[in-house]
């Protein structure tokens, strides 16, 4: 049996009462409480009203752009924002993640996925940003703090850059990084356009930390949009 | 098949007029090279050539022009007396007259084979559009409809008996019904995005990409589909950076992966290379099994090209056509070819640009 613990509430802001039917039972078996609000207004008082732990906000809402109810959220809140977007929509992912939505999942989705989204954001909120300092990708390990990588029993050599730009994507651990994101983090804002940078280091850490750098499982490309770090708990 | 002036097309009249002149003038300094050796006869041949030329090229207009211009030429500077625009002999207003009625009757000809032509060409475009059209009906038909029934059938037992149904039972319908949800939404993606890149509304948003990244992405997002194949990927290490819309790419390689999965038997091999050529990239998705004729080697990357599935069936082709949409909006082309042993390989080219260079860093010590 898990020990007690306090539900989670998660804001569902979402127009179609159909996907809020089934993200409600999806919720509700997972043990999760669920509020609702239909419309783009009414999510950004209800986000101040019940203090979800977590908000899914879907980008296309009748009333205000879904991306002005992150906004707005983020005036008050660090709460983690996951977006529904539609796949025509490449451009607001992107738009959505710079406005402070923390992760996004593409309708239509298997609920599945959109779970698995929830609870790397609830984690991550949970480590309120200080980010994880040790990461485990199979038979490699990072230790970001002391700048130690190993392969098995192997010494890996990480430049600066390298360890640098693991520890942007481990500060979201599970959850996916803008290029500009990165970019301004590792290299600074006049870089932030420089997406090549990241080509290069980005191919070299998985040369360094895969198994397979073709078929990466840990350092995974979310294509046009950024990448996404993924560790064994 | 006529050529059209691209003068004509821009609405400058006076480049045929320009022709018109420069044709006479060129004519005239041929003339009076071949003036001491050859007949006047054969001089107002020459002109007569430059009026052929021009009416072929040009409406009436700059046609009867160079047909004035050419007897003023020719009378003033040929037909004795020279140096005045009498004439002597007779015979040449007859000479006249004909290259007036040359000019007349070409430019004529001209403009009803252009009408024709033209005519020609909106009958064929309003085939394509309905055989277009048929063919999306159809598709709507056949590759809607059997998922919707699908997915009306076996939501309507859970929904009607769910409590009577063994949980193995309900979770195999359940699934039936997310599968045929995906493979429907896969299949409208697929009808939208070739419509949005018909009608030009699709912005390509070029950065930097690593193509090893574009596999990887593809083949995880691909991975149940692509999971009864072998999948090889041979990439060189030195493969440059392209400069492409990478999401764009992804579903071009991507559509080449599903049609290769499809339409060859499961444990067969479906291998991804690409390869540094002059100035581009080429980037091929290689099967082993069958392979097609030549007309069909043409026919495939066509929208709307029925192929037949592996285990029976068809489906429309909608895939190779949006991989080929997308690869031309990059400047690439994309082809399919034999592979000697048997199989397919399609192929597709990105030119390539010289990456900007990254700041070196000291290797760790």
């Amino acid at each position: 049996m898990a020990e007690p613990r306090p539900r989670p509430t998660i804001l569902v802001v979402e127009d179609e009462p159909e996907i809020r039917r089934f993200l409600r039972a999806a919720f509700g078996v997972e043990g999760y409480r669920v509020a609702e609000s239909a419309t783009g207004r009414r999510g950004s008082i209800d986000a101040a009203t019940h203090k979800p732990d977590l908000a899914i906000v879907d980008l296309g809402l009748p009333d205000v752009d879904g991306i002005e109810v992150i906004r707005r959220i983020r005036e008050w809140s660090p709460m983690p924002i996951i977006v529904l977007s539609a796949r025509v929509h490449e451009r607001a992912k992107i738009e959505a993640l710079d406005s402070g939505a923390d992760d996004y999942v593409t309708k239509p989705f298997a609920v599945g996925e959109l779970l698995a989204r929830v609870r790397a954001a609830l984690r991550h909120a949970v480590r309120a940003g200080s980010g994880a300092s040790i990461l485990r990708f199979g038979p490699a390990t990072v230790d970001l703090e002391r700048r130690i990588a190993r392969r098995g029993e192997a010494e890996v050599r990480l430049t600066p850059i390298e360890f640098r730009l693991l520890a942007a994507l481990a500060k979201h651990l599970g959850m996916v990084v803008t290029h500009r994101h990165l970019l301004t983090q590792v290299w600074g804002p006049t870089h932030a356009g420089d997406t090549h940078y990241l080509r290069i280091y980005m191919k070299q850490l998985r040369e360094k930390l895969e198994a397979d750098p073709v078929r990466p499982r840990y350092l995974v490309t979310e294509t046009g949009v950024g990448y996404r770090l993924l560790a064994d708990e | 098949m006529v050529r059209y002036s691209p003068a004509m097309d821009l609405g400058r009249w006076w480049v045929g007029y320009a022709w018109a002149a420069g044709a006479t003038l060129a004519c005239t300094l041929a003339g009076v090279a071949m003036r001491p050796r050859f007949d006047l006869v054969n001089i107002a041949m020459v002109y007569l050539l430059a009026v052929v030329v021009v009416a072929l090229r040009f409406p009436r207009g700059p046609a009867i022009a160079a047909a004035v211009l050419g007897v003023l030429a020719f009378d003033f500077l040929f037909v004795p007396p020279q140096g005045t625009l009498t004439v002597d002999d007779v015979q040449y207003l007859l000479t006249f007259v004909i290259m007036l009625a040359v000019a007349l009757v070409i430019s004529r000809l001209v403009e009803s084979v252009r009408r024709q032509a033209a005519a020609q060409a909106a009958l064929q475009v309003e085939a394509e559009t309905e055989r277009i059209r048929s063919a999306l009906l159809a598709s709507i038909s056949h590759d809607l409809r059997t998922p919707l029934a699908v997915m009306a059938g076996a939501s309507s037992s859970l929904a009607d008996s769910g409590e009577r149904l063994s949980a193995t039972e309900r979770h195999a319908l359940a699934q039936s019904v997310f599968d045929q949800a995906r493979e429907m939404s896969e299949h409208v993606a697929k009808v939208l995005q070739m419509t949005r890149l018909e009608t030009g509304a699709i912005r390509v948003e070029r950065d930097w990409a690593a193509l090893g990244e574009i596999v990887g992405s593809v083949l995880a997002r691909l991975a149940e589909r692509l999971a009864e194949h072998r999948v090889i990927v041979e990439l060189p290490d030195d493969l440059p950076l392209v400069r492409v819309d990478a999401t764009l790419i992804e579903q071009a390689l991507g559509n080449l992966l599903e049609n290769s999965a499809k339409h060859t038997p499961p444990g067969t091999v479906v291998r991804i290379r690409a390869q540094r050529r002059e100035g581009e990239l080429v980037v091929t998705v290689e099967d082993y099994s069958g392979g097609l004729s030549d007309g069909e080697l043409e026919r495939v990357f066509a929208k709307f090209h029925r192929g037949t599935v592996e285990g029976g069936g068809t489906d429309i082709g909608l895939g190779l056509a949006i991989c080929r949409a997308i690869v031309r909006l990059h400047g690439g082309r994309a082809w399919a070819e034999r592979v000697p042993a048997g199989g397919t390989a399609f192929r597709f080219t990105l030119p390539l640009e010289q990456a900007p260079a990254v700041p070196p860093e000291p290797a760790p010590d």
